[in-house]
């Protein structure tokens, strides 16, 4: 969280998240443009640009993968949120591999001509009618947009510009780039393999996208499957942990969470003001609501980040009825104040006849 | 709520978190090199076409035939390329050398260039200006195209000068667009037939009539088809007048 803008808020974390992530993708590349030509037993070797060219767009393809694959297993097992912390850096690092695979298609395949080599991309193959032989280059091209979109605007300047909720969905982009590059190669180079180990790893990474997102979509749905009604039910008075929040998904779709600190219990909109991370899956550090994402931190009364920093998020009303929290659906205004309302003890389960204790 | 370590990005990781991480960071960097060895090694063989470079400078004489496409039908060769020899000329990049050639046509010439080989298949890339191609002294043989009647086959166009070495792999859908423009600059484009036709391999394929391949067959480049049309014996050269309209997708199974 900041109250200005630079390139990148370093710190020792961000560090070493960027020094493993360049250290696999330093592995691919290295391996597959210097180790596996010795081990191909090719008479001619393949062109030095093409085996350049996919090394870099499978590389791409492998890491948009493993980014796509993050934000799923964060829901599943939270332990993987630290892998969320710089994702960006992880997208901004696909785009310019990406970049480079384009950069050495464009420079062989469609240079040497008496046209442009941008032009020669456009016109080149124009079987639009076709699935065999369609030009898969338009896919790329989309999807290499798309990337760039997604890095030019990944910085917190931009997040604040647009507004969380249009940058969250202007970064949703990556499904349709993935997609756009599942296209790519579908109808690219699976189409001339002989050997088919790259259909089988093309294939698993796809796979494990979805599989991962259904589950995420599944998991989250059955949280959310008990909860209904005008004042939407969040959890059990027993339920509540000191510190931690039960998370309640209203009919509007919207999530809230409802924290318990210092024995009461107040409710702020989920969605935290810096890119919309899940704040209920957070806890309360120095008083404070700490997001899992990035750490930004609110008043949990009041949805407003402690002076200097000017984020607020909505509140909303909490009551509890009998044994059951429940939160009232109309958000306040960002930043408003509400009182906290204390979280009454538990009540004792009664033994059942018969059984002394 | 979980009593799981809570990781906060500006702070140190939490110690029962570290060793969670350590393992994802190793799996990620040796997951991605895994892949990298997997994917790398699981290239298909790009085939054995190349520039021959190690030939040296290749300079013969004789008789330029456009048929539309240019090619020689060697008189005077040299040790590597013998009188009798046709092959097929390009010019760098991707473009062909009708207009130097156009004006030889049935006419002596000498031609200077680099060879590109493919087996069977061998073309010339001359040189630029009047030092790849020019008009040579003496009288130039009549070349008689032989009928070898009509013929059904089942393969692939490509351009010529890729799949014979310019690039590898030079061939296969992947390679469509660039095959297409090498085409539409006067590369001549050549029939990879899955069986032998009179013992070859590699057909230069034209439209009807002796005209230069139809932009309609532009689409099945690079795709397994089946076609048919009229062969003729150019020279040592086969060139098979395709029929557009029996063009069709073959199965990979058809030979």
């Amino acid at each position: 969280m900041s109250v200005k803008y630079i390139p990148v808020q370093w710190n020792p974390n961000k560090w070493l998240y960027d020094i493993v992530m360049l250290a696999a993708v330093a592995a691919f590349l290295w391996v597959f443009l210097y180790v596996t030509p010795e081990v191909l037993s090719h008479e001619r070797a393949i062109n030095p640009q093409i085996h350049n060219a996919r090394a870099f767009g499978a590389c791409a393809f492998m890491m948009l993968t493993v980014i796509l694959c993050i934000g799923p297993a964060a829901r599943l097992d939270k332990r993987f949120l630290p892998l969320l912390y710089n994702r960006r850096h992880f997208g901004v690092m696909t785009t310019f591999v990406a970049i480079t695979h384009s950069g050495y298609i464009l420079n062989w395949y469609f240079n040497f001509s008496s046209s442009d080599k941008y032009v020669g991309l456009l016109y080149a193959n124009s079987s639009f009618g076709q699935i065999a032989g369609f030009p898969f280059e338009i896919f790329g091209i989309f999807a290499l947009v798309c990337l760039m979109i997604l890095a030019a605007t990944s910085h917190d300047f931009w997040l604040k510009f647009l507004t969380p909720p249009i940058w969250k969905r202007l970064h949703y982009l990556i499904y349709a780039a993935y997609f756009s590059v599942a296209a790519h190669v579908s109808l690219g180079i699976l189409q001339d393999q002989q050997n088919h180990v790259f259909t089988v790893m093309f294939m698993a990474g796809a796979a494990a996208v979805i599989v991962l997102h259904i589950a995420a979509w599944m998991a989250d749905r059955a949280e959310a499957a008990a909860k209904d009604g005008a004042w939407a039910e969040v959890a059990r008075v027993g339920d509540f942990r000191e510190g931690y929040a039960k998370i309640a998904k209203l009919a509007s779709g919207d999530r809230v969470a409802v924290y318990l600190m210092e024995g009461k219990l107040s409710a702020i909109s989920n969605a935290c003001a810096h890119q919309n991370g899940p704040l209920g899956e957070g806890k309360i550090i120095d008083c404070l609501v700490t997001c899992p994402w990035h750490g930004f931190q609110y008043d949990v009364r009041s949805g407003r980040s402690p002076a200097p920093f000017t984020e607020k998020v909505p509140t909303y009303r909490v009551r509890v009825m009998g044994d059951m929290v429940e939160v009232h659906p109309d958000a306040n205004p960002p930043g408003t104040y509400v009182e906290p309302v204390p979280l009454p003890e538990p009540e004792p389960e009664l033994p059942e006849e018969g059984v002394t204790t | 709520m979980s009593d799981k370590p809570f990781f906060v990005g500006y702070l140190p990781a939490p110690g029962p978190l570290r060793t969670f991480l350590l393992t994802i960071c190793i799996l990620l960097i040796a997951g991605l090199g895994g892949a990298g060895f997997l994917m790398g090694a699981a290239q298909d063989d790009p085939g054995p076409g190349a520039f021959r470079f190690d030939y040296g400078r290749q300079t013969v004489t004789g008789v330029v035939e456009m048929t539309p496409y240019p090619v020689i039908h060697v008189v005077e060769g040299n040790d590597r390329i013998k009188p009798g020899d046709s092959f097929m000329m390009t010019a760098g990049g991707k473009a062909g050398v009708d207009g130097r050639a156009m004006p030889l046509n049935g006419q002596l010439a000498q031609v200077s260039g680099v060879v590109l080989e493919r087996g069977d298949l061998y073309m010339m890339q001359v040189r630029g200006g009047q030092n790849g191609l020019q008009a040579a002294e003496g009288d130039a043989p009549q070349i008689t195209p032989e009928p070898q009647g009509r013929w059904q086959l089942t393969g692939e166009i490509c351009d010529g000068k890729c799949l014979a070495g310019a690039m590898r792999p030079g061939r296969g859908l992947a390679h469509k667009a660039c095959a297409n423009l090498c085409l539409l600059g006067d590369v001549p484009p050549i029939f990879v037939s899955t069986q032998p036709v009179m013992g070859e391999e590699f057909l230069l394929v034209i439209g009807p009539d002796g005209t230069r391949l139809p932009r309609e067959a532009y689409d099945y480049v690079a795709q397994f088809i089946t076609a048919e049309g009229e062969i003729t014996k150019h020279g040592d050269l086969l060139i098979w007048e395709i029929d557009i309209d029996t063009i069709a997708l073959a199965d990979e199974g058809t030979e």
